[in-house]
């Protein structure tokens, strides 16, 4: 079963780079396994949806925008969250990722069913900087940790 | 007074919407766009080396870092006074070329297109590329796949990198191509030519053969008489990584050509008190508020705005659509903003062509890729065409060519006016005695999607989305009806 873990973010946009963070640990941590392969993007709907083709199974890591306490952690299936673009756009550039695999599928690329997304509680992301808030910082260990259970779980829930 | 506000990003307060204010009789007095402005990138930049940008700089954005690469790369040259080999800036502009085939692509199958293809009034979860490929057919998507594949992979050949490219340097590239991997890029290009070709012919019978959309593109609600920007080669021809930087005026005529060095001189940037971003316009011409005419300085930098500032295309089969573009459309220059959709497949047929043209230079394998910077580096700007418009990267560094100032103009910021005004327009014409109407969000956004704006490069992040909020407010502000969707 292949792998793919992906840190999602700018790294040059402050508490939006957590995601690579994350992905450099888990890559650092994890045993030489060629079926488990650790990325990091600044992508997002058709793009990131190319760089999964091939894959059984893929855990996303991102920043995530939301009115809640810095660093606190959610993990969720891709497909139970809300495809807030109903279909449409996501961005003035490109679809949404939900979007973008139901479009790969239809045109035949093998995808993973499985698509995990942990994401860190951020609200600074708009200003230039390599660094993460103090909360963003204090929660990488502990992101660190779910991504490698998460990575270890030989049958993901569906 | 009724508000009405469109806010794209909700998740920071004063970023990225639109507020429409209505008069007592329910009609559009004012339109407010704000577009997010990434903040402390001089701050962030200074101290570090100038060969450091081309890397840092195109991580400024996810969309275009091609562009950003590009443009510090050329900068880096000038501030080191260095001129690369002629093969180098081929590599360069081959690699540019690969890029906006597969941007130019994305924008019009994914964004531009649905609008046409499946029509601005149907409904939102068909108005999207999923909708155009059961609607024309499969092989539409696999086509935009294989391209954008392509693109990627010469990206990857003479960049270094698929995403973030790596391999320009003050003086040149690190690494040319072997004669294997041109001719697997000029197979690549062949094909991309066909493909500009199928989406043009695509265009030419959705689009122009509908009476409809024709009617739609050539209305009033989406045109505006302003100055257009674009560079252009010695020919006066559209080129994207070299040249002079020429403006004409509403008629058409050539305002000014000039050198990247001497932007300064002919770029000013007007500054509202609503907003984070700064209104770029012609100094020479000065700023008259957000109107049209050759009296006002506002200009517009996009595919339709590359096509007007130009004597043509430098390629043959674009040349043909440039041709074609204009008897269609009444002559130059064409003032209808959506025209901007038709223009950008004539670019992306004109980048296949200049990709074939590179890759079957002589030159194109030469090991010549570096000229060893020895001058002690001062100040240098570089200016490239990026899809969403002319991109301007200015640094000033002490003698070890340390970064001590920075200042850049991108693509959208030059647009930032027009789509105010487009925006307004589009407001202006839907919204009468207080009736919202339902292809209110629709038509706005096609006003400012035709500019391809690129609002920052954050939105990444989940939830990933740009919600679209429009919030009617009474005369005392109170919001009365919020509509709400996501695009």
């Amino acid at each position: 079963m292949k792998t793919l873990v992906v840190g999602l973010g700018n790294p040059i946009l402050g508490d939006d780079g957590v995601g690579w963070k994350v992905a450099e640990k888990v890559y650092l941590q994890l045993s030489p396994d060629q079926s488990i392969i650790v990325d990091c993007l600044s992508l997002g709907g058709i793009s990131l949806m190319e760089h999964l083709i091939g894959y059984d199974r893929a855990i996303l890591i991102d920043a995530f925008a939301a009115d809640e306490d810095l660093g606190s952690i959610h993990v969720m299936k891709l497909n139970d969250m809300p495809d807030y673009s109903a279909y449409h756009i996501s961005s003035a550039h490109d679809t949404s990722l939900q979007n973008a695999i139901e479009m790969g599928r239809s045109l035949g690329a093998y995808l993973p069913e499985d698509i995990m997304v942990v994401g860190i509680a951020t609200h600074r992301i708009y200003d230039f900087s390599e660094a993460l808030s103090p909360p963003v910082v204090e929660a990488v260990p502990q992101a660190v940790k779910i991504v490698l259970e998460l990575v270890q779980q030989n049958v993901m829930a569906r | 007074m009724q508000r009405i506000s469109i806010d794209p990003i909700t998740r920071l307060e004063g970023h990225g919407k639109i507020e429409i204010f209505l008069d007592e009789q329910g009609n559009v007095a004012n339109t407010y766009f704000q577009i997010p402005e990434l903040r402390g990138f001089e701050r962030f930049v200074v101290g570090r080396p100038i060969e450091e940008m081309p890397l840092i700089t195109n991580r400024i954005c996810g969309v275009c870092p091609e562009a950003h690469h590009m443009a510090a790369s050329k900068a880096a040259d000038a501030v080191y006074k260095v001129d690369p080999p002629r093969a180098a800036k081929m590599l360069r502009e081959l690699l540019y070329s690969a890029f906006y085939c597969t941007d130019h692509t994305t924008h019009f199958y994914a964004l531009g297109g649905p609008d046409f293809v499946m029509g601005p009034d149907a409904p939102v979860a068909e108005r999207n590329i999923l909708g155009v490929i059961h609607k024309v057919g499969l092989e539409i998507g696999g086509k935009v796949i294989q391209m954008r594949k392509y693109g990627h992979t010469v990206v990857e050949m003479i960049g270094g990198r698929k995403v973030h490219p790596c391999t320009s340097i003050p003086g040149g590239m690190t690494k040319g191509i072997t004669e294997e991997q041109r001719q697997e890029i000029e197979t690549m290009g062949r094909w991309a030519i066909e493909f500009a070709q199928f989406s043009l012919k695509l265009f030419n019978d959705i689009v122009l053969g509908n009476k409809g959309y024709v009617d739609l593109i050539l209305g009033d609600v989406y045109t505006h008489h302003t100055y257009y920007m674009g560079m252009v080669d010695e020919n006066n021809k559209v080129n994207f990584y070299d040249g002079k930087v020429r403006v004409v005026d509403p008629n058409g005529k050539e305002f000014v050509k000039y050198a990247p060095q001497d932007y300064a001189e002919h770029i000013a940037e007007h500054v509202e008190p609503w907003t984070y971003l700064k209104f770029p316009y012609l100094k020479k011409v000065g700023w008259k508020g957000f109107v049209d005419g050759i009296d006002s300085g506002v200009y517009m930098a996009t595919p339709l705005s590359r096509l007007n500032a130009s004597d043509g295309m430098a390629t043959p089969l674009a040349q043909e659509q440039y041709e074609k573009f204009y008897a269609t459309l009444g002559g130059k220059p064409v003032h209808q903003r959506l025209a901007t959709h038709w223009a950008r497949l004539i670019e992306l047929l004109y980048a296949a062509e200049r990709w074939v043209e590179l890759v079957t230079d002589p030159e194109i394998t030469s090991a010549n890729i570096h000229t060893k910077p020895t001058q002690i580096p001062t100040e240098g700007i570089g200016i490239v065409e990026a899809p969403r418009g002319t991109l301007t990267h200015h640094y000033w560094t002490d003698e070890r060519g340390v970064v001590t100032k920075a200042n850049l103009i991108v693509g959208t910021t030059n647009n930032y006016a027009p789509i105010q005004m487009s925006t307004h327009k589009a407001a202006t014409s839907l919204i009468k005695n207080g009736n919202v109407t339902e292809g209110l969000l629709n038509m706005v956004e096609m006003a400012f999607r035709a500019y391809d704006p690129c609002f920052g490069c954050a939105t990444h992040s989940l939830p990933g989305q740009m919600p679209l909020e429009i919030t009617i407010r009474d005369v005392d502000g109170n919001p009365v009806e919020v509509l709400k969707q996501f695009c």
